[in-house]
């Protein structure tokens, strides 16, 4: 009989303990059922990765903003109160931080502040021109022999200036009338840059599309789509920010999920030059170029260098 | 074998009464420490606790999640004392895009950029898409639907401006001293905050609306 009472006892606990053990663990893992993972949206096919990571570059400014390469091969590194040019090293001072940069075939270093464009010339004479608007927050520029195109994220429209400044002439402005749908930027990414044929590439972001225009602000083409899979372009303003390649071919950026690759000219993606497990979480502001032997240079704000990329032999 | 007598059954008597007695008074020691949750407004523990507070240093506090450290775990759906959870999704109109292609509002594999149940995200259909004029539509949440369980938050902010966030609903929250949600954070961000300004919003736009 007492035996029977020990043993009664001994189950009872046994199952009290399982039980406590059972409800702790069920409730530790109840949060998991909500779980939204986005890991499978960071693995790319590494038969798509044709790039490989070389030795970068690590300025030693601080804050790093802007990236440019110049027509003679010289790489121009943006950032807090300067500008750092490789291979030199040398430092140019600014009153600021440029959120674009780009240097024409002269030497001349435009720089674009917040809400204006800071003119350098080879001989180190600065010329400030005046702020387009109030409203203007200028997220890339770019400079041929004959133009200057700066992008206003905040006038949602792109400014095309001669190269002594002077007033601007208006690209993409809305204009339903005439079947404009206008720039759509949900936040301050906006990218351009200059075909080898003289147009211009603009990103617009909220439509992820590239879209070419004439100097004189004519539409011609353009191409992208949104999708959540690795040909398209993921989120509220991707590409971030793009650049062309040699062949004319672009190298894009995007953020959220951070990636950069390669697009032919019609649009269709070629390859992978970085994945997104290849920068940090929530890595933002990666500003590309690229240089005339097709390498890619990727600004890499988190970890302070610019990161280069060589295509895999 | 030996009897108890009168005088060896009135000390046990007497010893008994004595444990039995201290095994109350912890006892209800222990209810009434557990019995006590804060809410920091109720008014009414001065009269229960004889005009002072136990927790007078944590008086006129209240938790909140700090949307900076919060990782949408989904553990506000189902770690909170409340059934559905205090916790629910704000968002920053001021921050958002209104994107078409919204991460917060579609699914990654979804057919399409409509309102059909099978591309929405969240599970309860609380984030309500409106289109305002091309491209733009506006996004607002169902507070009644909303169970808190972030999936909105994280998509919004891999893919997006990161304009929804968690956030405490303290018109709903009971206050528990000890936060059965904070307990399960995973990142510590659960934090008590003033009573007198209880959220931490995003954007000081917010402040008017909350």
């Amino acid at each position: 009989m007492k035996n029977g009472k020990k043993s009664l006892g001994c189950f009872l606990l046994l199952t009290a303990g399982a039980g406590i053990c059972f409800g702790m663990g069920s409730r530790a893992g109840l949060g998991q059922s909500f779980a939204y993972s986005v890991e499978d949206y960071r693995k790319v096919d590494p038969a798509l990765i044709r790039y490989a990571e070389v030795e970068g570059l690590l300025p030693t400014i601080g804050k790093l903003s802007a990236l440019a390469i110049a027509p003679d091969g010289k790489i121009y590194v943006g950032g807090e109160n300067g500008v750092e040019v490789f291979p030199e090293r040398t430092i140019r001072p600014l009153d600021g931080t440029p959120g674009c940069l780009a240097v024409d075939d002269d030497g001349t270093l435009f720089a674009g502040m917040q809400d204006h464009v800071e003119v350098f010339s080879r001989d180190g004479g600065k010329t400030v021109w005046p702020s387009p608007g109030e409203k203007a927050y200028l997220t890339s520029i770019a400079a041929d022999d004959r133009y200057v195109y700066v992008a206003d994220a905040g006038g949602r429209r792109v400014l095309r200036y001669s190269k002594s400044g002077g007033t601007p002439l208006e690209i993409g402005a809305k204009d339903e009338a005439n079947g404009a749908r206008g720039f759509y930027i949900p936040s301050p990414f906006f990218d351009l840059d200059i075909g080898t044929d003289g147009s211009l590439w603009v990103v617009n972001p909220g439509y992820h599309v590239l879209e070419n225009y004439s100097p004189d602000g004519r539409l011609i083409s353009s191409w992208g789509k949104g999708s959540f899979t690795i040909e398209g372009f993921i989120g509220c303003c991707n590409p971030a920010n793009f650049a062309l390649m040699p062949d004319g071919s672009f190298v894009t950026a995007e953020k959220g999920l951070p990636r950069v690759k390669i697009y032919n000219l019609d649009g269709s993606m070629r390859c992978v030059v970085a994945a997104p497990d290849q920068f940090d979480e929530g890595a933002v502001g990666l500003d590309v170029a690229a240089d005339r032997q097709g390498r890619i240079y990727v600004l890499d704000p988190g970890r302070s260098r610019v990161r280069i990329f060589e295509e895999k032999k | 074998m030996k009897t108890a007598g009168r005088r060896d059954f009135i000390k046990n008597l007497a010893r008994g009464a004595l444990l039995a007695g201290i095994a109350g008074i912890c006892g209800l020691l222990v209810a009434r420490k557990n019995k006590y949750q804060c809410s920091g407004r109720c008014g009414t523990c001065k009269p229960v606790h004889g005009g002072t507070c136990p927790l007078e240093s944590d008086a006129g506090f209240v938790w909140q999640i700090d949307p900076e450290k919060c990782t949408q775990c989904g553990r506000c759906a189902t770690h909170c004392v409340l059934t559905p959870s205090a916790v629910k999704c704000f968002h920053s109109y001021s921050i958002c895009g209104y994107c078409d292609l919204c991460g917060g509002y579609l699914r990654p594999d979804a057919k399409g950029r409509n309102t059909g149940a099978e591309n929405q995200l969240c599970p309860t259909a609380a984030l309500r898409r409106q289109f305002i004029e091309n491209p733009y539509y506006q996004y607002t949440v169902d507070e009644k639907l909303c169970i808190g369980c972030g999936k909105c938050v994280k998509g919004c902010g891999m893919f997006g401006n990161g304009s929804l966030y968690l956030q405490v609903k303290h018109d709903l929250c009971v206050n528990c001293n000890e936060c059965s949600i904070a307990r399960a954070c995973p990142s510590s961000a659960f934090r008590r905050v003033p009573a007198s300004d209880p959220y931490l919003l995003k954007s000081s736009q917010e402040r008017r609306i909350v």
